[in-house]
């Protein structure tokens, strides 16, 4: 069962049945619909013929002598009374009735076209060339033919053929039956093959008329037991189950000379019946139906389609050795590891090949039974089956245990259970980039859920609201050696989308490095003994004395984390975007980050130094000291983080958005003048006195107008509410740090929500004229279309809480659809892309060879070892240097 | 000396070709120094070139090749016509603009095509950066314009040997961030653009620059790039004037009133009178001024009407149609072609709105609908900033090498207008891929995903009976090199790891 592969598929070639070939690998012909007889055998030359494969236990295949599984199944054959279209041919046939004389065959076209259009096909190759450019050339060629009346080969009078969807031909009105389509197709030589398309080599036009029809495996088409012992047959049985009945009638009237009529009726029902055998929706036919009501699902639903063989069986597989649950988060692990619950573990197993040398160890293990515990009662690793050589699998438990051990020899192999230091892949489905499906080591944990470290949570846009996850253990050394080197979450921190973190710190990581930097506070030394003991630190910061007792500084603390020789400047988000903002901090050091020789200097850390997708020192650590010192630095972080926040304790409540009486007045009051200024405006426009914009009419306009008024309103009292709040308030320590949420939140919670919109405009749907009944028609004023002046705090009046509700479903609406776009969207680019791969020349090649481009992304540098998209980044280098040679 | 072009049929031509030095007797006044003609075929485009040794007027003889069979008047003793590349006819018209139509015959000026010196990239470049991009292939190290542009300062900055090891730090920087050989960029190009599909927004519209225009961005615009839609929901194009006239107000708006398409409709009532037969157009007067239209405008579209009397009342400015034919129906008709009758502009384009750039003081225009052809061949306009966002006109008009970075510059907008940080280098792919076969080709089943080598692959994305069904037709063989199509059959891939193998070579000892 181990073992790589041995052979490799070359390629595949594709090809039509002909008749005998389908009778040569038939086993058996099938004569008989019915199926089993009272005793529930297969009847003989019925559709479940033994020679067609076994399904049953017990019983053995009367082809192969295989068993249930060990048959692959065999084919069989139906002799169809009369021939019948191949409803999948059908254009091809309409072309090729078009095209031919009736009477000798021949392409109409004349020697010198032929030769012609020769030369076109002599450059393409049916079995590799483009189908499209295949498809147009002999399309040129049939379309010349077929307008020709009279053939040039034997100057007989030609026909117009009309096709009836969708399978009956007609010539001038007469039915052209199958069987003479089928001679017609018989005389078109080899040698006129070429032009329709046609590969002479495996395709014969006649062949697309069917005398024989294959029947599949019984494997194919199983037939399941219900528990009340009653037998329900597979569509397809019950298909040709149908085509067989038909058949048959069919070759009896005709053999004892039944008027024409009824010969015709029955053809045309077994027609019907082939038809529906291969595709169940064809157009311009009712689809056949069980006794239930409900349609078959016949030979080309099978494969179309999301739930088709092709999509979900082939392209997708379920696979064993996985478990899915809930998930949960555990700072005190390493992102890189994972916790798995004990229930899991016990059953999840991952193969161990036993050889001389460790033979002596698997003994012990399998020793150990399924459930060995150490004197702690703790987890340990143990077996649960055993698989002798000849693929026998024997279970362990705890009684037979010891006795197997013993039984245990080289080349057996041993099912051991989940052990801590396992590498297995974890994945939170969509799985929309690389990022979503990593290695993890494994830890047991107690308790039912996986357990992983917060900073992974952005890759694998994961949450605790109830999301579940799966877990894959790997099966083969090859797969481990893999998942460890190119896999494992610490290989993934640089994101190949844009070349920076995407693992880094979120929430209350930014919030606590924050704190702990801003202003660079000082900590007593008890407090900062308790936060360093979360660390594996083995020296204390740089001490400082002040009246005579020891305190630590907040970015001595942090230094900790850092690697040594690690040179950084940069700018914190606290000042990023407007100079008002940056202004408004009482101490210049606080925006500058400035590190040196891995110590903190000065400077504020937040997102824009450790959150994810920005995180600057992570990214620098990374390229500087590799993947693992990134990986520790997360961590360390992680636990530093908790530390700092459950000593110093951080939470906000409704009581933060408190603001002074005044400030309350002064929105109130500008938001009564904005109302005032909306319905000044609505007078204008009513008096017909408005200017309209350019380009726009009046009532635009009006609506513009009236919406930067209610934009510029919500904004100043954001500006209101937030002078009262600064940056002792959790939630404005929080907006600004990069955690969580905008100023823009907070001025809606203290402030006031403001308009509300849906597609980008104020409300107005609803009511002839109006949004809601408590309006009048012609009410066009704010309040009428959803501004809400209240704040989330004071709480919305009931109006404007359904103008809210409009504006806030928009939202959900959106989602849905875009979710399903934006898939869909992804599931192209994968097809289309999947294919291109760099070559050792740098060159981005597809399957066939061609070049799409010269250098990768023009300058050959992988996006995920870029410097944020960059080459290189200069700077950096340069101000290294310079650090270097001070 | 003069040249002439003229319009004939092409047989006529291929004829005197072929007879080399002869006669031609033409039915127009040649003046009598003409030594050159250009003639076309289809009026538009001039594939012939005539040498004339000399003209003469015309006499009957047989030694002649004749244009017509009467009215000839001029014989042209020709000593050679050379098929040429094909010229438009703007080439010969100067002076004025857009000529579409050209009568049979006329004499012009030579086309006179100006040669621009090809500049290479480096000439442009400082003396400062060539000189750091020296430096820099001394130590076998390529360097791009753009880091080189970078390290100029440091040039200053630091001591000699210093940039020497700044150098040789970038070189090593260069080389670990090579990419991988086997690398399946492919698929990430896929995930990077599509991973952040889902966080844009679906609003559809947004204003961009001007607060009168909507232009779809976002999602749906970013579907519409991979899809190669053949024409985007708003197109719109940024028009940049010539440097000379970008801060002329006067010339803006003239540009303005040679852009936008207006009907009559757009500017005047139209009245139906049943009783008179007549039709009464009613200039409103804010709108004429909007679109800046006057009268004369007005009266000179509807003498390009046919079968209508015009009347025009000077004092109230209103003008009167009658259809010449009194009948129902001619009303009727002739009332409907008035409310469409174009007064000026470039078809296609709906509205053009001028914008001063508040920073430059210098006029862009704005418009609503996009014609890139006819735009860029209007005087005024700068035709190398002028920009549309239709990328399939701009592989039409441009070619495919400006398809591509269109494709590229629209992806790289829409992303980064919603925030979104993609590298460029994925979008380079995505454009490289839709249009490296020479033509734009969408990201789906009609295009790339269509044109697959691989049965299996393609049956398994879209519409699977249909490729394997001629799949055997064909006797198509699957040569299993793609990705899709091996984990169908069960093997692994051929990216990555997977296209590598390792061989473990025994020690002999």
């Amino acid at each position: 069962m181990t073992g790589g592969i041995s052979k490799r598929i070359y390629r595949i070639q594709f090809a039509l049945l002909s008749p005998e070939e389908v009778r040569k690998m038939s086993q058996v012909k099938v004569i008989t619909a019915d199926t089993y007889d009272d005793d529930g055998y297969p009847i003989e030359r019925g559709l479940m013929d033994l020679h067609m494969g076994v399904i049953e236990p017990g019983l053995k295949c009367a082809t192969c002598g295989g068993k249930v599984d060990e048959c692959p199944g065999h084919f069989g054959h139906i002799e169809l009374a009369m021939p019948v279209v191949h409803v999948g041919f059908i254009k091809e046939l309409k072309t090729l009735l078009d095209s031919t004389c009736k009477s000798c065959g021949r392409i109409k076209l004349t020697e010198d076209e032929m030769k012609t259009y020769k030369g076109r096909f002599s450059q393409l190759s049916f079995a590799t060339s483009d189908p499209e450019i295949i498809g147009l050339n002999s399309k040129k060629a049939t379309d010349e033919a077929s307008q020709r009346m009279v053939c040039p080969h034997c100057g007989t009078q030609q026909n117009k053929i009309i096709l009836d969807k969708p399978t009956t031909f007609r010539e001038e009105g007469i039915k052209v039956t199958p069987k003479e389509i089928r001679e017609r197709m018989e005389r078109i030589p080899d040698s006129d093959l070429m032009f329709f398309g046609l590969n002479a080599e495996v395709a014969r036009p006649e062949w697309m008329v069917l005398t024989v029809l294959a029947v599949p495996p019984i494997n194919v088409r199983p037939s399941i037991t219900l528990e009340t012992g009653e037998r329900s047959e597979d569509d397809l049985t019950h298909k040709l189950v149908d085509i067989i009945r038909i058949s048959q009638r069919l070759r009896e009237s005709r053999d004892n000379g039944s008027p024409q009529l009824i010969i015709e009726d029955l053809w045309d029902l077994l027609q019907f019946h082939v038809t529906t055998y291969f595709d169940n929706q064809t157009a311009g036919i009712p689809p056949a139906r069980h006794r239930s009501g409900r349609a078959l699902k016949t030979l080309v639903q099978r494969l179309k389609g999301k739930e088709g063989r092709f999509r979900s069986n082939l392209s997708g597989k379920r696979v064993n050795f996985s478990a899915r649950t809930v998930i949960s988060p555990e700072p005190f692990l390493s992102v890189n590891e994972v916790g798995v619950p004990e229930k899991a573990a016990r059953e999840l197993t991952v193969p161990v090949t036993v050889n001389i040398f460790n033979l002596e160890h698997v003994r012990e293990l399998v020793k150990l039974g399924p459930e060995p515990r150490n004197e702690f009662g703790k987890y340990v690793a143990g077996v649960n089956y055993i698989i002798r050589p000849d693929g026998r699998r024997i279970k362990i438990t705890t009684q037979n245990a010891e006795e197997n051990s013993k039984r245990i020899e080289v080349g057996w192999v041993v099912e051991r259970q989940l052990a801590e230091g396992d590498i297995v892949l974890f994945n939170r489905q969509p799985s929309l980039h690389r990022m979503s499906m990593m290695g993890h080591t494994v830890r047991i944990l107690d308790g039912q859920t996986f357990r992983f470290n917060l900073a992974v949570c952005t890759p694998y846009n994961a949450d605790f609201d109830g999301d579940e996850m799966n877990l894959h253990i790997l099966q083969k050394e090859e797969a481990r050696a893999e998942a460890r080197i190119i896999m494992k979450v610490q290989e993934q921190i640089m994101s190949p989308r844009f070349g920076g973190p995407i693992i880094g710190g979120i929430h209350d990581h930014i919030t606590a490095m924050f704190l702990l930097t801003h202003g660079n506070p000082l900590y007593p030394e008890d407090v900062t003994v308790h936060m360093l003991s979360y660390l594996d630190v083995d020296h204390m910061p740089e001490v400082e004395l002040v009246g005579g007792k020891k305190f630590y500084r907040g970015r001595n603390i942090f230094s900790l984390l850092l690697p040594e020789g690690l040179n950084l400047r940069f700018t914190s988000k606290l000042c990023s975007g407007s100079k008002e903002k940056c202004a408004y901090e009482d101490d210049p050091l606080d925006k500058e980050v400035y590190i040196v020789n891995g110590k903190m200097i000065h400077g504020t850390i937040d997102e824009a130094a450790i959150g994810s997708f920005s995180g600057i020192i992570i990214d620098k650590i990374f390229r500087k000291y590799g993947s693992a010192a990134a990986a520790k630095f997360i961590d360390r972080m992680t636990r530093l983080g908790v530390a700092f926040l459950s000593s110093r304790g951080f939470s906000t409540g409704i009581s933060d958005y408190d603001i002074p009486d005044n400030a309350i007045t002064r929105i109130e009051e500008i938001s009564t003048q904005a109302i005032e200024r909306t319905n000044k405006l609505i007078e204008t426009y009513r008096a017909g006195q408005l200017q309209p914009a350019p380009g726009r009419s009046v009532e635009d306009t009006l609506e513009i107008e009236i919406l930067s008024t209610t934009g510029v309103v919500r904004d100043e009292s954001g500006k209101i509410a937030s002078t009262y709040l600064g940056l002792t308030n959790p939630s404005v320590i929080m907006a600004r740090s990069g955690a969580r949420a905008k100023m823009l939140n907070i001025s809606e919670v203290a402030g006031m929500v403001g308009q509300q919109s849906v597609r980008g405009g104020r409300l107005n749907r609803g009511y002839y004229g109006r949004t809601l009944p408590h309006f009048k028609t012609e009410d066009i004023g704010a309040m009428a279309r959803g501004f809400v002046k209240s704040s989330y705090k004071a709480g919305l009046n009931p109006i404007e809480y359904f103008m809210h509700s409009i504006g806030g479903r928009e939202g959900l609406v959106d989602i849905a659809v875009r979710t399903s776009r934006s898939g869909y969207m992804q599931r192209r680019l994968i097809n289309a892309f999947e294919d291109l791969k760099v070559d050792e020349e740098l060159r981005v090649r597809d399957t066939i060879g061609a070049v799409i481009q010269f250098k990768y992304g023009e300058d050959g540098v992988d996006p995920t070892r870029s410097d944020k998209g960059d080459t290189v980044d200069v700077d950096y280098l340069a101000f290294n240097l310079e650090q270097e040679v001070e | 000396m003069s040249t002439i072009i003229f319009k004939d049929t092409k047989k006529n031509l291929e004829a005197l070709k072929k007879k080399g030095t002869y006669r031609y007797a033409v039915d127009s006044d040649v003046p009598i120094d003409t030594k050159l003609a250009y003639v076309t075929a289809d009026k538009k485009q001039f594939i012939y070139r005539i040498i004339i040794s000399s003209v003469e007027p015309y006499t009957e003889s047989t030694e002649l090749l004749e244009k017509k069979k009467t009215d000839l008047k001029s014989v042209l003793a020709v000593e050679r016509v050379d098929s040429i590349d094909p010229i438009p006819l703007s080439e010969f018209r100067k002076s004025k603009k857009r000529l579409k139509e050209f009568s049979d015959f006329e004499t012009v000026e030579l086309p006179t095509i100006k040669m621009v010196e090809k500049a290479t990239y480096v000439d442009t470049l400082s003396p400062g950066i060539t000189e750091i991009m020296a430096i820099a292939s001394a130590k076998k190290l390529e360097l791009s314009v753009s880091v080189a542009e970078k390290l100029a300062h440091y040039k200053e900055k630091l001591s000699p040997e210093n940039f020497s090891k700044l150098l040789d730090r970038i070189g090593v920087d260069l080389d670990t961030k090579k990419i991988d050989p086997h690398e399946a960029v492919g698929i990430i190009a896929a995930q990077s653009i599509g991973e952040p599909g889902t966080q844009m927004t679906m609003r559809t519209f947004h204003f961009a620059g001007v607060r009168e225009m909507n232009v779809t961005l976002g999602l749906p615009r970013l579907i519409e790039i991979v899809d190669a839609r053949r024409i985007p929901s708003t197109p719109s194009m940024t028009v940049y004037l010539k440097p000379e006239f970008e801060e002329s107000e006067e010339v803006v708006m003239n540009v303005v009133k040679e852009l936008e398409n207006t009907t009559i409709l757009d500017v005047a009532d139209i009245i139906t009178d049943i009783t008179e037969m007549t039709l009464t157009i009613k200039p409103e007067n804010n709108k004429m001024k909007e679109r800046l239209v006057n009268n004369s405008d007005l009266l000179d579209a509807l003498a390009k009407m046919k079968g209508i009397t015009v009347l025009s009342d000077k004092e109230s400015k209103e003008i009167i149609v009658k259809p010449q034919q009194e009948s129902f129906k001619r009303l009727y008709q002739v009332q409907e072609q008035l409310k469409v009758q174009t007064i000026k502009g470039i078809p296609g384009i709906k509205r053009a709105i001028a914008r001063i750039d508040q920073a430059t003081s210098k006029w862009i225009l704005y418009t609503q609908g996009s014609n890139l052809k006819e735009v860029l061949e209007i005087d005024e306009i700068d035709a190398n900033r002028t920009y549309t966002n239709d990328i399939i006109e701009i592989a039409q008009v441009l070619g495919i090498e400006a398809a591509r970075n269109s494709i590229f510059n629209e992806a790289l907008r829409t992303l980064s207008e919603q925030g979104l940080e993609v590298d460029q280098r994925h979008l380079m792919l995505v454009a490289d891929m839709m249009t490296f076969g020479g033509s734009v080709r969408a990201v789906g089943r009609q295009g790339i995903s269509g044109r697959k080598s691989s049965v299996l692959a393609r049956a398994a994305f879209e519409i699977t009976t249909k490729h394997l069904l001629r799949a055997g037709l064909l006797g198509e063989v699957d040569p299993l090199t793609g990705v899709a199509e091996n984990i169908i059959v069960g093997q692994p891939i051929t990216l990555g790891t997977g296209a590598v193998n390792l061989v473990y070579r025994l020690n002999k000892k």
